[in-house]
């Protein structure tokens, strides 16, 4: 059964910097003693604090905050990305990810080869990804522009490509960060059907939106996040 | 498909190169076919396709060899086999050394959006390299038809001697691979030194031609990895010192593997 936990994870986010802009701040902290604490020539940043979720079978929980509140951050830690610095997290079952737009894809090879390196990735089978591609090229309506190299295809027509594949088969936890709301009306209206099924079939999904109607309309669930801390917990 | 991962629990991560590697083989065929399709992703549009790796080596080959062989009044079917042979395992030893240092660079936006293992890149890295030389093997088929040498059963050393070298170059992209990823200056000093690391490896001549001097390369150890696989190419069955030597690096370099794993694998996705 599928479930995701975390209990009381903490993020620190290294961020290095280039050798001259550190050696500049080095010199600065001389005189000014020290204050802004670089740490071994790296910036330290707490991009989760002490967030502790329990997620199980039907849950569907969205996640909402200002830019930079650790939405993103928090989704790879629970996709197994990122490790926590503390807290423990837990995950069981097969995951599906869809966080960067483009992601995994090769611009110079076609959607349809596309389809077959991005889904390998993602754990199917390549049988698997023979029988399901013309099911995933139907949902993604993208006809004869699947044979095209994916460096022509809009920021849009990558969505439809990175949400069918993703959602081709029933993952047990679906993780999306903001992708749904890029496609057009028609396609937004197949989206929600199909996520609406996932969330019926069983899995776990987490969606970050700044989006209200979105997370209203999905999730059951939903968190605020402010400066990597939970600041509201609801139900919807 | 179920299994439980915890994720994070800080200090307990000895085994974390064993759950990588168990999972990187999971994904075997998966970076095969990504090897492949990558290699033809570079060649898209072009009409050889990877063929053109087929052709520069026969050019470089067919250049230098004829030039050299008139320049220094060299005997042509000794010194075309050994230069073939040289120049192809060469170019696929610096070229995975070079690229090793990028590995996880250029997958960043993998890395930052999909939990892989990350021997899967390593192994990607590899068997790109690998279907490189398969395409470059040709020439040496085509000059050892041209000039044969005194191929024999002795030749089949050479696979053995290619896995040896395989895993040498596994641990050393592994370890540089890291390192390039928190460090962005190693792919430019790599890729600084490794024309001059050429000039210090028997590679267009061969050390058996120096004769005396030859003693200077034996602490190259690059000498000895080249030589595991060339040697039997060229009918001769390589020394026993060679075979130590190559063994020695992976017992060297594995528990610095293993100790890397442990220290930067979660790291990682900060780094690229």
């Amino acid at each position: 059964m599928p479930r995701l936990e975390l209990e009381n994870v903490c993020l620190y986010f290294p961020v290095y910097n280039q050798n001259s802009r550190m050696l500049r701040k080095m010199a600065t902290n001389l005189f000014v003693g020290g204050k802004i604490a670089t740490d071994q020539g790296y910036e330290i940043v707490r991009a989760l604090d002490g967030i502790s979720v329990s997620l199980r079978k039907g849950d569907a929980i969205g996640l909402v905050g200002h830019n930079g509140a650790g939405k993103t951050t928090l989704l790879r830690v629970m996709a197994g990305i990122y490790q926590p610095t503390s807290g423990l997290a837990v995950r069981e079952g097969s995951v599906c990810t869809i966080l960067e737009l483009g992601a995994g894809l090769d611009h110079e090879l076609s959607g349809r080869e596309n389809i077959f390196r991005l889904g390998l990735l993602q754990g199917f089978e390549y049988q698997e990804l023979v029988e399901l591609s013309h099911q995933i090229i139907e949902f993604s309506e993208l006809g004869d522009f699947i044979d095209l190299p994916v460096r022509t295809f809009s920021a849009g027509m990558l969505t439809r490509l990175m949400f069918s594949i993703a959602t081709a088969r029933t993952p047990d936890i679906l993780i999306i960060d903001e992708m749904i709301s890029a496609g057009d009306e028609g396609f937004q209206i197949k989206a929600r059907a199909r996520m609406e099924s996932l969330i019926n079939n069983s899995s776990i999904l987490v969606l970050a939106s700044h989006s209200p109607e979105l997370i209203s309309q999905f999730c059951n669930r939903q968190i605020r996040l402010e400066h990597g801390k939970i600041i509201e917990e609801l139900c919807l | 498909m179920t299994k439980v991962m915890p994720l994070g629990v800080q200090g307990k991560f000895q085994s974390e190169w064993k759950n990588d590697l168990h999972a990187a083989g999971g994904l075997l065929p998966v970076s095969i076919y990504f090897a492949w399709s990558d290699t033809k992703a570079r060649y898209k549009r072009s009409t050889l396709g990877p063929f053109w790796l087929v052709v520069g080596t026969a050019v470089g080959v067919a250049g230098l060899g004829l030039l050299w062989s008139e320049i220094f009044q060299l005997n042509k079917s000794q010194f075309i086999p050994s230069l073939t042979v040289g120049l192809v395992i060469w170019q696929f030893v610096s070229s995975s050394i070079t690229e090793s240092t990028s590995i996880f660079v250029r997958n960043a936006s993998l890395i930052r959006n999909l939990p892989l293992p990350t021997f899967y890149f390593i192994a990607q890295n590899l068997f790109r390299h690998l279907i490189n030389l398969g395409h470059n093997a040709l020439v040496i088929f085509v000059v050892l038809l041209l000039y044969p040498s005194n191929l024999s059963i002795v030749s089949l050393l050479a696979l053995p001697g290619l896995i040896i070298l395989a895993v040498n170059l596994v641990c050393i992209s592994v370890v540089f691979g890291f390192a390039g990823a928190r460090y962005r200056d190693l792919e430019h000093l790599v890729s600084a030194f490794m024309p001059i690391f050429f000039f210090m490896t028997p590679v267009i001549f061969d050390p058996a031609q120096v004769g005396q001097r030859a003693s200077l390369f034996i602490w190259n150890p690059m000498t000895h990895l080249i030589a595991i696989v060339r040697d039997p190419l060229l009918g001769r069955p390589p020394e026993t010192v060679s075979y130590l030597v190559g063994m020695a690096g992976i017992t060297l370099l594995l528990p610095l593997v293993m100790f890397l794993f442990s220290k930067c694998k979660q790291r990682l996705p900060f780094w690229v």
